[in-house]
């Protein structure tokens, strides 16, 4: 609570700023799943991940934050664009939507955040007894390299990993139709 | 044990004779197959070895007290306990005596008979073989490894009936014994199970003392000594699977004069004899045999009337003596049966020897075709063959007369006096059947001069050139007919040796039926006296009466229609009513039930199949519902 | 407003509207956008967790990290596959990709 007022100075201005990022995500996270041109969906995606970096910015974290709008939105976004670019001229049809696939996905949808809000609201959240209150990115890169190295490690073999494995993929995949 | 063994010349002496013939017959298969000459060297080497063997062990024996016994363990299954090994009492003496002495000669016969033969070292190591699994049978000491040895006869038995496999009539014949044996057998087995549960022990000794009786009801007694008598009815030829017997005689001659009528048919006598006391103590059984040997002596001397085949006709006359030995076991006289056997053994081996002879010669079976190719030109097996009839037939002095005027004196203590009636009967028959053969030999109705000569100088030709064989077959052929000449007289020692000092009851009792000696004689008289007024008198017709009497003839040649009522059998209840029953029931059940599994399993398949829609999103969506509505469940 | 139960019914939202996407979109890339909605949807639950319940602020952000990361390589993989299979079928509608039907 102290971080946040330290950066924004009047509470109300907290509050609306909040507000704007939450329908900022909502906003993205429909747009991303309801139209059916692909390119407006990735558009709504990015718009998503920007409004939840600002959310990571209410939770405290900016270098999260920054962290998300570079590998979400800086590459992954971009990747999936590159993708739809070389996947599907956009002026062909687009595909039909069938109303009881979308019937039921809305109804299984629905049933999961029904599922998800009874289990937020049925339980006692309760904060540990004692918190720290280091935040600050030189103890995160302490930690990701002393404490939780091994966290650090995987990811950069899932990495390697999977570059490797999307290389061979498509490569398999050229080899054998062509 | 080790030691043992050599110390004790007895065990020595039981084991090599037993063991030597199996060491042949495994040397031959393995090593010397390609080298008749060898193998014969030491098959006949080995059957020699246990013929002195089994002298010197009866020899040794001679006075006999207790049986001796030598077992080891073989196998423990919970209370049981089956012991292998050897008993020697009087009984085994005998037998291996006989079985090792009727095998050397056959095999030294055959030196001659089969000389030549492709199939040579292989009829030695068959040869072989029977001799090992005949000998470890006789001196048997349990019940188990009689049985076991019983089916290795039973094998070698098989082999050398089929010797000419390329012969489809002989491989049939092979068939035809294993198969009908195998169904006394089964019944054999069947009885020895019944008293392993009820006694729990198969020891032939035990089985004979007085002990069964206190642990066995007589009810369970009878049954499982009929059982028992199932198996000798199979390997004996008793009626009513006696038809296995003359096609047996498709095997080789010498083959048919050890195995099918000296040794391994009498292999279900000697079985009767070994348990004597066990059948003995059942008297509903002892009748039922009695009735089983008379009737198959009088099927069997009826058969042998009409045919022309002079093995035939010996094997007709095998039956009928095995019947007749039955008979006399049947009859409670223990030592007449036995010394039937010994008798029968020497002549019948002669007979089956002495036809070896003309079939080589003349290569025809046919006993005519025979006299008039010249029969009589062969001295020896002419004069071996006659007295042999004469012996079959119970002509005095020959060791037939003494064991079958033992056994007429057994059937005459009886108190019904049909048994003795049919067994004068049966005499009347077989000294008319055999005659006829031999007068037809004899004196055949037309010998062709022409031909005769020729065929005696051809045949004078090749006895140059088969001189040695000649006598290589002729030297048995007198060694047995000197046993069966002098065999009768030794039936006191053989009596007292067998049955101890019993002997005077036979003596009183022929003494007894002082007529019955004379009226037996003067069957058999009368029998030859026929056979000469049909076949051997100047210008007789050579028919026989039964022949001029066309239904009775065709009944006798047809076997009394027992070959067909088991073929209407089989191809009726056995393939018509059984067979389909089984075929339908592993057609429609078994594999139907199969087949429908696993259409079963392919319907459900394809039918669950229908779930797997390749639509990844409908899975997708059914997982999160499931995972959704459990999570709710739990919560609420 | 801001208190964990808006963070955690928001993260609840978009991981829904990302099941949602992905049961109702037909086109591959579709499916990949609404899942990297729902590791959007976790990776707020654990920041949210991270700043108002766990002991050691710093566990968090590093999860959201290894998230990411996993993001990324999914990402690289699924757009791999995406590409493979439209080079087999000329399409990226899922409803094709039907070879495994029973």
């Amino acid at each position: 609570m102290n971080s946040v007022q330290s950066l924004i100075q009047p509470q109300v201005l907290a509050q609306i700023g909040f507000a704007g990022v939450v329908a900022l995500t909502l906003t993205g996270a429909l747009i991303a799943v309801f139209p059916r041109n692909i390119l407006y969906n990735v558009l709504g995606l990015i718009v998503c991940l920007t409004g939840v970096a600002g959310i990571f910015v209410y939770l405290g974290s900016p270098f999260i934050a920054m962290m998300e709008l570079l590998i979400y939105v800086g590459a992954i976004c971009i990747s999936i664009i590159f993708a739809i670019m070389l996947s599907r001229p956009l002026h062909l049809s687009l595909p039909k939507r069938r109303l009881p696939k979308v019937g039921l996905s809305l109804g299984v949808g629905t049933a999961v955040f029904i599922m998800l809000s009874a289990i937020i609201s049925r339980t006692e959240w309760q904060p540990a007894a004692i918190r720290s209150s280091d935040w600050s990115v030189t103890t995160l890169g302490t930690y990701l390299l002393t404490r939780y190295d091994l966290v650090f490690e995987t990811i950069s073999l899932v990495l390697l990993v999977a570059i490797i494995g999307a290389i061979i993929i498509s490569g398999y995949a050229r080899r054998s139709t062509s | 044990m080790t030691s043992s063994w050599f110390q004790d010349p007895t065990l020595l002496a039981a084991m090599l004779g037993a063991l030597l013939p199996f060491v042949s017959f495994v040397l031959i298969m393995v090593f010397t197959r390609p080298y008749p000459k060898l193998s014969a060297t030491i098959s006949v080497a080995a059957v020699s070895v246990s013929l002195i063997c089994a002298l010197s062990l009866l020899g040794r024996h001679w006075h006999l007290e207790q049986p001796i016994q030598y077992t080891a363990r073989w196998m423990v299954s919970g209370k049981l306990y089956v012991p292998f090994g050897f008993m020697l009492d009087q009984l085994s003496l005998l037998m291996l005596t006989i079985v090792a002495g009727i095998s050397f000669l056959v095999q030294v016969y055959s030196l001659g008979y089969m000389a030549g033969d492709p199939g040579f070292a292989r009829y030695y190591a068959f040869q072989s073989l029977f001799a090992w699994a005949m000998m470890t049978m006789s001196i048997a000491p349990t019940m188990l490894q009689f049985y076991i040895f019983w089916e290795l006869v039973g094998l070698a038995s098989y082999f050398l009936i089929g010797f000419y496999y390329e012969k489809f009539s002989a491989s049939e014949a092979g068939k035809k014994a294993f198969v009908m044996t195998r169904l006394g057998d089964i019944a054999f087995f069947l009885g020895l199970l019944l008293v392993l549960l009820n006694f729990g022990n198969l020891n032939i000794l035990d089985m004979n003392s007085v002990d069964v009786t206190a642990r066995m009801s007589p009810a369970m007694i009878t049954l499982s000594a009929i059982l028992i008598f199932g198996g000798v009815a199979g390997k004996s030829a008793q009626f009513p699977l006696l038809t296995w017997l003359p096609d047996a005689m498709e095997g080789p001659t010498p083959v048919s004069a050890l195995l099918h009528s000296a040794t391994m048919v009498a292999a279900g006598v000697y079985m009767f004899a070994r348990i004597f006391p066990f059948f003995s103590k059942s008297p509903t059984a002892m009748t039922l045999f009695l009735a089983i040997g008379t009737i198959t002596m009088l099927l069997a001397s009826t058969m042998a009337m009409v045919t022309r085949d002079i093995k035939q006709v010996w094997a007709f006359s095998t039956i009928s003596q095995l019947g007749f030995m039955v008979m006399g076991l049947a009859a409670g006289s223990y030592f007449a049966g036995i010394f039937h056997l010994t008798t029968h053994a020497g002549f019948k081996a002669l007979l089956f020897l002495c036809s070896g002879v003309f079939i080589h010669e003349y290569e025809t079976n046919d006993f005519f075709e025979i006299g008039q190719h010249g029969g009589r030109g062969l001295k020896v097996p002419i004069v071996c063959i006659t007295l042999a009839a004469a012996a079959l037939s119970g002509l005095p002095p020959l060791s037939g007369f003494f064991s079958k005027e033992a056994i007429m004196g057994g059937l005459a203590e009886l108190p019904n006096p049909i048994w003795l009636w049919a067994g004068l009967l049966g005499a009347f028959l077989t000294a008319y059947y055999s005659f006829r053969l031999i007068f037809a030999i004899l004196f055949p109705k037309k010998i062709e001069e022409v031909h005769h000569g020729e065929h005696g100088g051809h045949g004078h030709g090749e006895d140059h050139h088969h001189a040695g064989l000649y006598w290589v077959m002729a030297w048995p052929l007198i060694i047995l007919a000197a046993v069966t000449l002098v065999l009768g007289f030794f039936q006191a020692p053989l009596e007292n040796f067998l049955v101890g000092h019993h002997g005077g009851a036979e003596g009183h009792g022929g003494g007894h039926h002082a007529w019955l000696l004379y009226v037996a004689v003067g069957l058999a008289l009368s029998g030859v006296g026929l056979a000469w007024l049909e076949f051997g008198r100047k210008g007789a017709s050579q028919v026989g009466f039964v022949e001029r009497l066309e239904p009775v003839k065709t009944l006798f040649a047809e076997r009394w229609y027992i070959d067909h009522f088991y073929r209407l059998f089989l191809d009726y209840v056995i393939y018509g009513i059984f067979s389909n029953l089984f075929t339908r029931n592993d057609r429609q059940v078994i594999d139907g039930g199969i087949d429908g599994l696993c259409r079963a399993t392919v319907g459900g398949g394809r039918v669950l199949s229908f779930l797997q829609s390749g639509m990844l999103q409908y899975n997708l969506m059914v997982m999160f519902a499931v995972l959704a509505l459990v999570a709710l469940y739990f919560f609420f | 407003m801001n208190s964990l139960y808006t963070y955690l019914f928001l993260a609840a939202l978009l991981f829904s509207l990302g099941i949602f996407g992905v049961f109702q979109r037909r086109s591959l890339i579709g499916m990949l956008i609404a899942i990297e909605l729902m590791l959007t949807g976790a990776s707020i639950n654990f920041m949210a967790f991270n700043r108002f319940l766990a002991p050691d602020p710093i566990v968090g952000q590093i999860y959201t990290l290894f998230i990411m990361g996993i993001a990324a390589a999914e990402a690289a993989i699924a757009l791999s596959i995406i590409v493979a299979v439209f080079r087999r079928l000329r399409s990226i509608n899922i409803e094709r990709a039907q070879e495994l039907r029973g």
